[in-house]
């Protein structure tokens, strides 16, 4: 059934209403807050303040680091598993209790999936007492409460999205591409570093793009792991409005990392729109 | 041979290893509330419910639950409301303005969740509902909406728009056709798409935590704020329930649409 113009006016009225206020104005409102001085003037201080200022610019650089590592991690467990799941398994009801395994977690608390991690990395946590029987390290490592346990933790909160995004993309992938190249001659691992592999790339770049995004961002788990001894860009926006009460300058910070957000999705839409190129003009050369 | 062993069982082995670190932290958290101790260990020592029997008789975390409950109930209806006519249009529509439209309605999704939280701080302090319930409400609303329109206009995609039009050829008006024909059959994705909003709101602490007091405060934040200063075994007999929850919805989820459709593209 098509919704005639009026139709569509009418439902779409309370919808749009709730978004221009709720969400669209509050962003205005910061944007608008970033820029003032302490004064009530307008003025770029702030930005100013927050791209000079060593601290800062540390406090950026570990984000920075983390959510790199932590996408290399998920891509390096996650592509595996995402392959794994869509082209080994074969019974339908394990490939579901893989699935359900895998959401799970997402559909669980930050907060609960990082305490988790606190029982797990301490001096005489499970992982270490691992370590110390396997003969990797004689004496308890320092897992916990610095950059490594937030990695580990951002790792295994994002890792779902990672294998999401690969296995839909593997999902879709034409089968008869990989069989060509067996037929071929080529070998399971060419066949994969040949044809599976370039052709999954849209997955690797959305899964690592949204992850890399996500982690920028993230607040809950690197304040419950840093132990107050890393301090990333979302702790910072946290503190002006917590407890500084600087809010012109913590919305300064929110828009930064809203502006990372936007320059990141700009990068996916542009590989999302270099990919979609490239399959056009491979259907076009074998038309 | 060895080469061969490890190409044929290698990525197996390393899969169902994956699976273990996606699982196995949530295992602990369930094994680490039964214990009888008064410190959290993992592997627990004993057995007993004795934690649990706690948190029941904590007041402030019952309080949150409620308030989580209230808040994710009444977020998911509005967002059903909202979100159901958006998605109805925009998957049945092609109009000037559509994939502006459409980002509009998604972009929570996108953007990060603590500046939202921030935005609507700082927006509620200009308006004067800052710190209160419907500040509360109307951020976890507009990170809600996205999920009940993504899932509703994937279960939309797959109907086969003849049968509505038969309705109508037979006398129904518009609103007839869509209560008694199309919702019907789109049913189970609203339905998924409600529970993924409701625990989406259920789990969330970024927008929460700038909107909350000490009155007012949703059970993820409660938590949140309580493990910076204790961790004990009643944290982790907290956070078992939330994992129980996550079971029940992801298996609801997965008998109404298949876990699979609910996700693919989520990445």
């Amino acid at each position: 059934m098509r919704i005639g113009f009026w139709g569509a006016i009418l439902l779409l009225a309370a919808p749009l209403a709730f978004m221009l206020a709720f969400f669209a104005a509050p962003f205005v409102a910061i944007a608008f807050n970033s820029l003032q001085d302490p004064d009530g003037g307008l003025s770029m201080s702030n930005y100013v303040r927050l791209v000079t200022d060593p601290y800062y610019l540390k406090a950026m650089g570990t984000t920075l680091s983390i959510a790199g590592w932590v996408t290399l991690i998920t891509l390096l467990l996650g592509y595996p598993l995402a392959y794994f799941m869509v082209f080994r398994v074969r019974k339908r009801w394990l490939k579901r209790i893989l699935y359900i395994l895998v959401v799970t977690p997402l559909f669980t608390s930050n907060v609960v999936r990082a305490f988790s991690w606190i029982i797990l990395l301490g001096r005489n946590g499970f992982v270490n007492d691992l370590l110390i029987w396997l003969h990797l390290t004689d004496k308890p490592l320092p897992l916990l409460f610095n950059k490594v346990s937030i990695i580990i933790g951002l790792a295994y909160i994002m890792l779902p999205f990672m294998i999401l995004s690969v296995a839909a993309i593997l999902q879709n992938l034409d089968h008869r591409l990989k069989d060509a190249a067996r037929d071929l001659g080529a070998g399971p691992w060419s066949t994969f570093f040949h044809v599976t592999l370039p052709l999954s790339l849209p997955g690797i770049v959305s899964g690592a793009l949204m992850v890399f995004t996500l982690c920028v961002s993230a607040y809950v788990t690197p304040s419950i792991l840093s132990g107050g001894r890393e301090v990333v860009m979302s702790m910072l926006v946290f503190q002006q409005y917590a407890t500084v009460l600087n809010f012109s300058f913590g919305a300064t910070l929110a828009v930064a990392l809203l502006i990372t957000a936007f320059l990141l999705l700009a990068v996916y839409h542009s590989a999302r729109f270099a990919f979609a190129k490239a399959r056009q003009m491979r259907g076009n050369h074998a038309a | 041979m060895l080469h061969k062993i490890i190409g044929r069982y290698g990525l197996g082995l390393f899969s169902w290893l994956v699976v273990l670190y996606l699982f196995f932290p949530l295992a602990v958290l369930i094994a680490a509330s039964f214990t009888a101790s008064d410190f959290l260990a993992f592997p627990p020592s004993s057995f007993s419910l004795r934690w649990y029997a706690r948190l029941a008789a904590n007041s402030q975390f019952i309080d949150a639950a409620w308030v989580s409950v209230k808040l994710a109930g009444l977020a998911t209806a509005i967002s059903l409301f909202l979100g159901v006519p958006t998605a109805l249009v925009l998957s049945r529509n092609r109009f000037p303005g559509r994939a502006v439209l459409s980002a509009l309605f998604i972009s929570p999704l996108l953007l990060p969740a603590i500046v939202i939280g921030v935005a609507i701080l700082q927006y509620a302090h200009l308006l004067g509902f800052a710190r209160t319930f419907l500040a509360l409400l109307v951020g976890h609303v507009v990170i809600m909406i996205p999920y009940v329109i993504r899932t509703t206009m994937a279960s939309l995609g797959g109907l086969p728009m003849n049968i509505e039009e038969a309705a109508q050829d037979l006398g129904a008006n518009r609103l007839e056709t869509f209560f008694l024909i199309t919702l019907p059959q789109i049913k189970p994705g609203v339905i998924a798409g409600g529970l993924f909003a409701f625990i989406m709101s259920w789990i969330n602490v970024e927008v929460s935590i700038f909107n909350s007091t000490a009155a007012l405060v949703p059970i993820p934040v409660k938590l949140f704020n309580y493990i910076q200063y204790n961790i004990d075994p009643l944290v982790a007999a907290l956070s078992a329930i939330t994992v129980y929850v996550a079971f029940g919805v992801v298996f609801a989820i997965d008998a109404l649409i298949g876990i699979d459709k609910a996700t693919n593209g989520q990445g």
